[in-house]
């Protein structure tokens, strides 16, 4: 008898688990779903200072990096600044090609929201933190054109002087590098104040997490069908995980990475090599933290085979507001995207290589769900 | 001061040497669609730029092997490799078609090995695995096999006499590989997709260990199992000589070419 009802009280905790929620009679999720879906918050996370940035948090200097953030004069042509490809209308974020075709990119252009939170930065990690990532754009012969050579003369012939002046000291004392990375110092402490809303899955996931069923209701049918999906047979929340639904790490998507006939994309093999070159990474003298947190992951990194051709995976908040996807901005919309791992081409991965990549071979409705769940991410 | 010119040189030499380490790459694929995207002048000239002497290359069709062949023929020994299509992997040895395939080419053209093929466990006793290792056998061919050591075991319990080279040492531990390479005297060891024989350019001791034991059984490869890989086989050339400078010399040159042209009968 006492073995009957053992044998009964599993079978009962095992339906809990696997079988639609049935206590408010209207979720679709299964009391393991409720409970997974919590690591996805909460959101906003709890907001802590860079260390590695002595000007985080600061808000004299937030307003110094939102004016650099917004002025041509960090462009060698004096035409282009850091909006032209992360315009806030366009969620901080564009496509490969900018401004009409003036500029064209070898990537896509990330989204600038929530990047405080990143370990890695850009699409290849090339580098470890956030003032370092800021000064790429600036340098680059492909976007701003702007020799650190001459940021000086900039930073002494403009209104930003008081300013930089105000937070670093004198700066005929400093190196070209220097100049470089405290300009780049303010416009991180700007950066790090994007940071996107609550959206309704979250308002979900809390009134989950207080049992609130009423609430929890509101969240529409298919966003929770596509949840199931995307904590489920997809699979998807192994690598869009945590609160960022982003494990922050590089992986194979199945997506070429020829820029152009004869050229290829190395993504994490050559963000490694970038990265390991950098002086400006967070084990450098140039971070503001003596206790140097975080440097143990440049000095650890090292590349493999597979880092050949793959990319850090996104975060998906604001997902709705930032297409195209992928590194080359290749697929147009969230069907696009959601269609591509449906079908992924396995014929592109490697036999030991990502294993959890499988064609999904979703229904239209299965699509259609899933990007109402991506949907219920953005504002 | 001719002669200490020539004393200059004579000492710069092995450095020029050690750096241009001669690669024998045994494991790449140049499948349909590496074909196209990276057409074989292109590929052949992406070889040279690596600095291989040879390279053991297998595609999916064979049209891709019989291209970079007629494009490299110093560098490239062909093998035929079972497939059709790359997404046949998991498939062929199920499809008695590929047994028409394979041995149409093999009356077509000359190859040195069977490979790279994936087969693990009891797959190896299905008929279409028999007859390959039976075409192996008749055209003393090289068997390059991406299989667990089961499947190892019963290609020489099939044909004790077979000639193996183990794609990426099954991925396996260092112990466990090495037991297999006392058990099986004609079984060799490629170290392609691996990572773990070599960290920052040092060998861990148990690595070390294995190719000490067997510094005649290893060899190296870049694994091009996407069109865009092709590009990566400079870098892994320049990363094998590099982990390979850890080692004596005379064994980094076994690894890098010399046991790959023995195993082939190439010398």
């Amino acid at each position: 008898m006492r073995l009957l009802r053992l044998l009964l009280c599993g079978l009962l905790a095992e339906l809990l688990l696997v079988t639609p929620v049935l206590a408010d009679n209207t979720l679709l999720l299964t009391q393991s779903q409720l409970s997974q879906l919590q690591a996805h918050g909460p959101w906003p996370p709890v907001i802590k200072p860079d260390p590695s940035n002595r000007l985080s948090g600061n808000a004299e200097a937030i307003e110094f990096g939102r004016r650099l953030f917004f002025s041509t004069r960090l462009s060698g042509d004096n035409a282009t600044s850091c909006v032209s490809c992360h315009a806030p209308e366009d969620a901080f974020a564009s496509g490969r090609v900018i401004k009409n075709g003036l500029l064209e990119l070898d990537r896509n252009t990330l989204s600038l929201f929530n990047v405080r939170f990143n370990r890695w930065f850009g699409w290849d990690g090339s580098n470890d933190n956030l003032w370092a990532q800021s000064m790429r754009p600036i340098v680059s012969t492909q976007e701003m054109k702007l020799p650190k050579q001459a940021l000086r003369k900039v930073i002494r012939e403009s209104t930003f002087l008081r300013s930089y002046q105000h937070f670093f000291g004198e700066i005929s004392a400093h190196d070209d590098d220097l100049v470089l990375v405290n300009i780049a110092k303010a416009l991180a402490a700007y950066q790090e104040t994007l940071i996107t809303k609550k959206t309704s899955f979250d308002k979900f996931r809390e009134a989950v997490a207080n049992k609130n069923w009423t609430n929890a209701t509101q969240y529409p049918e298919s966003a929770q069908r596509g949840l199931s999906i995307f904590l489920g047979k997809g699979n998807c929340s192994l690598c869009h995980s945590g609160p960022l639904f982003s494990n922050g790490e590089f992986h194979d998507a199945g997506v070429p990475y020829f820029i152009r006939p004869g050229v290829v994309d190395k993504g994490r093999h050559q963000g490694i090599i970038d990265l390991k070159k950098s002086p400006f990474t967070l084990a450098s003298d140039y971070n503001d933290d003596l206790k140097k947190k975080g440097a143990w992951a440049v000095k650890k990194v090292a590349r493999q085979h597979s880092n050949f051709g793959i990319f850090r995976v996104p975060g998906l908040r604001n997902v709705a507001n930032t297409a195209p996807y992928m590194h080359d901005g290749s697929l147009e919309t969230l069907e696009d995207v959601v269609n591509h791992y449906s079908d992924i081409n396995i014929e592109r991965l490697h036999a030991d290589g990502e294993a959890i990549l499988k064609p999904l071979n979703l229904s239209s409705q299965e699509v259609a769900d899933l990007v109402s769940f991506l949907q219920s991410l953005s504002e | 001061m001719k002669y200490l010119s020539l004393l200059f040189l004579s000492m710069l030499s092995p450095i020029c040497n050690a750096e241009k380490l001669p690669i024998f790459d045994a494991h790449i694929h140049y499948s349909h669609d590496a074909v196209i995207q990276v057409p074989p002048a292109e590929a052949a000239s992406l070889l040279r730029k690596a600095g291989l002497k040879k390279a053991l290359i297998s595609s999916s069709d064979d049209d891709g092997t019989q291209k970079i062949f007629k494009a490299a023929p110093d560098i490239v020994v062909p093998a035929l490799r079972p497939y059709r299509r790359r997404g046949e992997i998991s498939t062929w040895m199920h499809d008695p078609t590929v047994i028409d395939y394979v041995e149409g080419r093999l009356a077509k053209y000359t190859y040195k090995a069977l490979g790279e093929f994936h087969a693990y466990g009891d797959d190896i006793e299905t008929p279409v695995l028999q007859r390959i290792i039976a075409l192996a056998k008749q055209y003393d061919l090289l068997l390059h096999a991406h299989s667990d050591a089961d499947a190892i075991n019963r290609i020489f319990e099939t044909f004790p006499e077979a000639r193996v080279l183990w794609a990426h040492s099954g991925f396996d531990r260092p112990d466990e590989v090495r037991a297999m390479l006392r058990k099986h005297k004609n079984l060799w060891s490629d170290l392609a997709f691996r990572n773990d024989q070599a960290s920052g350019g040092k060998v861990p001791p148990e690595w070390r260990a294995a190719f000490e034991e067997f510094p005649d059984r290893f060899m190296v490869g870049t694994d091009t199992f996407a069109p865009e890989r092709w590009y990566y086989i400079s870098d892994h050339a320049e990363y094998t000589r590099g982990w390979l400078k850890d080692l004596p010399a005379d064994i980094a040159k076994k690894i890098a070419f010399e046991n790959a042209q023995t195993m082939l009968s190439l010398k």
